[in-house]
Order: structure tokens, then C-alpha cells, then sequence
């Protein structure tokens, strides 16, 4: 489990701090959202999860390690593998699977044990036979594969992706989720910051960010059904649960804590069949 | 993204290719010692070494031509220096300036260079610039009791390589965004063109930072640390290696050997 407690950070001390008693706790094994505006503090946030950024007040502790603890730093970087935002910056091999060697190369593993984690990683997000590619050579979905690969060999619990699908186009998006779903099944936590929420349905749990606070944080369902809270902080909700809301502030009754595109439907269709509302 | 560099790796299995890098730098190494040292005879023996290690690396005489090409002028001024400004007996009667001794300088000194390019373009054709890392790595293992942070130089030369083309896509990137807003990087003298790519100069440098920052902080989240660490290849001389390196070592000797004979 990773567990924040009260974190407050500044970067500097002359201004408002960036995290103001942020609490938070995520068991192993959950698939949970992180989302807010722009300097919300979400990357702030998770960058304390791996001991990159060590909270100024409160404390944070992976499976009981504080991160406080210079000395347990190596073994909770090894659990919390982080994803960074810009593939080309985090890619650090000449080659993939060189690339991808790196971090069990830093755990000081034999060569055979690194080549089994490189195969199996390469293999988890469908990239191996890239593995003698050179780095500059891949579209930007791949690099952001390559980059989740390199942090899978470590064989950590938890994977922190911090907005995993900018600039990726909708095929590269579609494999880089399919990847987080593939994760989670493995039982390894993902802990997904974003800005789209469309990609969050699927989410075991989203948590939402404003101003360093943590302003809700539940089911995907109970957070969007709150889209007025959303709207306030300059967030919006799923395409088909802005259509029901809208539904809604026409009169028809719709319920509004619809997630998908197949739930939508079918409360469309109930609500032509029965005829009832003012739906035009 | 496709431009040949100079001595760019040429992938492949040839019996050169497979050979341990360590193999290979060391060869390269003391074959430079001996070409720098050669005379008529010790040049004929080394070129025809030089031949026979080009065929066997399957490398095709238009790779290597195309790795020489560049440095042609180079060739031709050396040549020409060490030819027209060499004391000795004329050549000519009526030209003073032209000697046998200039003549024999001129060949000797660029037969040199040709051939020490083209044993270190064997080298990098034929191993990977990750492989050529790492067996300099290992090479220079024995010094880190000395202080030597064998392992740091390694993983430094390999995130250079690494970010080569990623920069120079940058520069291209930045040079179109600032010809979209009207700059001119086409005409002018070599001077002033020289003045409009400071324009660039600035933001890669800062860019370089920006991106070094968190390069660190990626690499710190996947454990890096100073000191040793391991590799998915690590290298290990086979029998084929260890024969090698003796029949080059041995070879070389019998080359430096041919000067004390009495020929």
C-alpha cells in the first residue's frame, strides 16, 4: 500500500505550497485516476510516491518504507516504477532492449536474470520484436511502450504513468490503455494521472485534484455524477455523461451517473419507448 | 534520419562482427602503433592484413571508399606538403623541388592515414556503438582502483550517442518554427549565416538543460546510482576471441620483427 499522509510541499518557500495536506491511500492491485486541472499538483503528488520528492510536513510510506529514509529509497523506487510524461527524456539505452535493461542492470542482477525480464517486459506491452531497434526510430506510442517496458523489468507493484496519452495519436492511445488494463489484470496497481476523462471510466477508483487538495475521490460513477463540481474547478466529465446531464437540464429522465457509451443507450431507448420526458 | 555517418555500424555476422569488441578495439589499437611505425616493406605486409580483414568483415570496397571519400582533400594536401617540401635529390633536374625522398615521404605518410581510417573504420562498421561501449567499459575496468569511474564514462558516452539524433531533430525543429516566422537561414555569406544559427544556439542549449533535468530524475527513479553495475550482455571471451587477439598480437610482432632482418 502507498500512503500519503497530510503531505504538504513547496518548491519554493516563498510561495503557496503546491501540495497542502494531501492524504491519499492505494492499496496494491487498484487501477485509480489521478486528475485536475493544470498545477493542480497531480505530478507533484505522484512524484512523492517514488521518493523523487520528499514532503516537506506529513509523510509518505510504500508498504511501510518511509520515504523519508534515504536508505530505503532504492527499494521503494524499485516497487513504484514511474513513467514520466516525455518519452525522449526518460529513454536512456542505445538500443530497446538495452533501454530496458537498464533498471534491473542498477539492481545489480546477473546477466540471464536481465535478459528473462527484458524478453518478458518487451513482451507484456508487445514490443519485443523492436528490441534491437534503435530508440529514435519509434513513433512516440512505441517510445511511451519502451519507456513502461523499462519499468515493468524492475518488477515493481506499482506503476505511476503521468499523462501516458499526450500526444499520442487515437491508435497509439488505444495500445498504450490497453497496456494499463493488461497491468492491472497482472495485479499490479496503476496509478494513471490524466487530463482526458474518457480514459478514466474503467478506473477502479478516480481521485480528484485542485489547488494541492485532494477535492473528491471515489468510484468513477460517484465522481462524475457530481459534474457540477467538475465544471467548478475546470474539468470536464465523459462525452455520454455531459449528453445525459444535458438530457437532464432539458427535463428527460435520465439518470446521470452513466459511464458508457451501451449505458447511454440504453436509457436513450428506454426513454423514446416509453415516451415519457420532453425529449425532442 | 537516414544520412550515413562516417564508419556508421553496418549490421551483420560476419566472422569480424562476432569477434569481442575488446578483440577488436585492441587490434585496432596496435595495429595504429605498427602503421604509424612502418616502412616499404611493413606497409606492404599491413596492407594486404588490412585486406584481408575488409573481406572477411564482408564490408563491400564502396562502404569503405565512401568512409575514405570525405577525408580525400586531407589525403591530397598531406601528400602534396611532404612531397613539394621534402630536401633530397631532384626527381628532375629542372624541378628541385620535386625529390625521390619527398616522393617516398608523400607515399608513406598518406598510405599511413588511409590506412589507419580504414582499420578504425572496420572497427565501428563492424561493431554496435552499444558493444563498442561496453567492451571499452571492460577495457578500462582495471583502472577504477586508480579512480577511474569506469561505469559512470560508459553510461556518459551512451546517452551522448543516444541523444545525438534527438537533438538534431530538435535544431531542425526549431530552425522550420523560426523559418515559418520569417527567418532566413538560407542565403547570405558564411558569416552571416553563422549569426542567424546563434538564434538556435540559445534554446538548444536551454532545451539540453531542461531535458538533462529530467533525464536524471528518470534515471534516479530506476535505481541509478554511481559505481558498478550489470549488464544484459556481459562480455566473455570465447576461443575463437582468444585465438584471434593471438594471431593479431603475433602477426604484429612478426611485422615490427621484419626490420631486424637483414634484407
Amino acid at each position: 500500500m502507498i500512503q500519503a499522509v497530510e503531505i504538504i510541499y513547496r518548491y519554493d518557500s516563498k510561495e503557496a505550497p503546491v501540495l497542502e495536506h494531501a492524504s491519499l491511500e492505494i492499496p496494491e492491485g487498484q487501477y485509480v485516476a489521478i486528475i485536475g486541472p493544470n498545477g493542480c499538483g497531480k505530478t507533484t503528488l505522484v512524484k512523492h510516491f517514488n521518493a523523487l520528492l520528499v514532503p516537506q510536513e506529513g509523510e509518505v510510506f510504500v508498504d511501510g518504507l518511509s520515504t523519508k529514509d534515504p536508505k530505503a529509497h532504492r527499494e521503494i523506487r524499485r516497487r513504484v516504477g514511474m513513467v514520466f510524461q516525455n518519452p525522449d527524456n526518460q529513454i536512456v539505452g542505445m538500443t530497446v532492449e538495452e533501454d530496458v535493461a537498464f533498471g534491473p542492470g542498477n539492481l545489480g542482477l546477473a546477466p540471464a536474470e536481465i535478459r528473462g525480464r527484458v524478453g518478458v517486459a518487451l513482451e507484456t506491452v508487445g514490443m519485443l520484436r523492436f528490441a534491437k531497434r534503435v530508440p529514435h526510430s519509434l513513433s512516440g506510442g512505441e517510445k511511451r511502450l519502451v519507456a513502461i517496458a523499462g519499468v515493468l523489468a524492475m518488477k515493481p507493484a506499482y506503476v505511476v504513468l503521468d499523462e501516458p496519452t499526450s500526444y499520442l495519436d487515437p491508435a497509439g492511445r488505444e495500445r498504450v490503455l490497453n497496456v494499463l488494463g493488461d497491468l492491472k489484470q497482472e495485479g499490479i496497481s496503476v496509478i494513471h494521472v490524466t487530463h482526458n476523462m474518457d480514459e478514466i471510466v474503467d478506473a477502479d477508483r478516480v481521485v480528484v485534484m485542485s489547488g494541492g487538495r485532494i477535492l473528491r475521490d471515489g468510484a468513477p460513477r460517484d465522481v462524475f455524477r457530481e459534474a457540477d463540481v467538475l465544471r467548478a474547478v475546470g474539468l470536464s466529465t465523459p462525452q455520454v455523461t455531459e449528453l445525459m446531464w444535458r438530457l437532464r437540464a432539458q427535463g428527460c429522465g435520465v439518470r446521470q451517473d452513466v459511464l458508457s457509451v451501451e449505458e447511454a443507450f440504453l436509457e436513450i431507448s428506454a426513454l423514446i419507448g416509453t415516451g415519457t420526458g420532453g425529449g425532442r | 534520419m537516414t544520412t550515413l555517418h562516417l564508419g556508421q555500424y553496418v549490421p551483420g555476422y560476419s566472422p569480424v562482427h562476432r569477434l569481442d569488441p575488446r578483440v577488436k578495439i585492441l587490434s585496432v589499437l596496435l595495429l595504429s602503433i605498427v602503421i604509424l611505425n612502418a616502412g616499404a616493406v611493413e606497409s606492404l605486409v599491413v596492407t594486404t592484413f588490412l585486406l584481408a580483414a575488409v573481406s572477411l568483415s564482408g564490408l563491400s570496397a564502396g562502404r569503405i571508399a565512401a568512409a575514405l571519400k570525405p577525408l580525400a582533400w586531407f589525403f591530397a594536401i598531406l601528400f602534396c606538403l611532404h612531397f613539394f617540401f621534402t630536401d633530397g635529390h631532384p626527381i628532375f633536374s629542372a624541378l628541385p623541388a620535386v625529390t625521390y625522398e619527398g616522393l617516398d615521404r608523400g607515399v608513406t605518410v598518406t598510405w599511413q592515414f588511409v590506412a589507419l581510417v580504414v582499420s578504425a573504420a572496420v572497427l565501428t562498421m563492424t561493431t554496435a556503438p552499444s558493444e563498442l561501449v561496453g567492451g571499452s567499459e571492460k577495457l578500462l575496468r582495471p583502472f577504477n582502483r586508480f579512480g577511474l569511474p569506469s561505469h559512470d564514462i560508459a553510461i556518459m558516452v551512451s546517452i551522448a550517442l543516444r541523444f545525438v539524433p534527438v537533438l538534431l531533430e530538435e535544431v531542425e525543429r526549431m530552425k522550420e518554427a523560426q523559418v515559418a516566422r520569417g527567418a532566413d537561414f538560407a542565403s547570405g555569406g558564411l558569416v552571416r549565416r553563422l549569426k542567424k544559427m546563434a538564434s538556435l544556439v540559445i534554446p538548444l542549449i536551454l532545451g539540453t538543460f531542461r531535458r538533462a533535468d529530467e533525464l536524471a530524475l528518470a534515471m534516479e527513479g530506476r535505481g541509478y546510482h554511481r559505481g558498478p553495475r550489470t549488464y544484459l550482455r556481459e562480455l566473455k571471451f570465447t576461443r575463437v576471441d582468444y585465438a584471434a587477439l593471438f594471431a593479431v598480437v603475433a602477426f604484429l610482432i612478426g611485422v615490427e620483427a621484419i626490420r631486424f632482418l637483414p634484407l
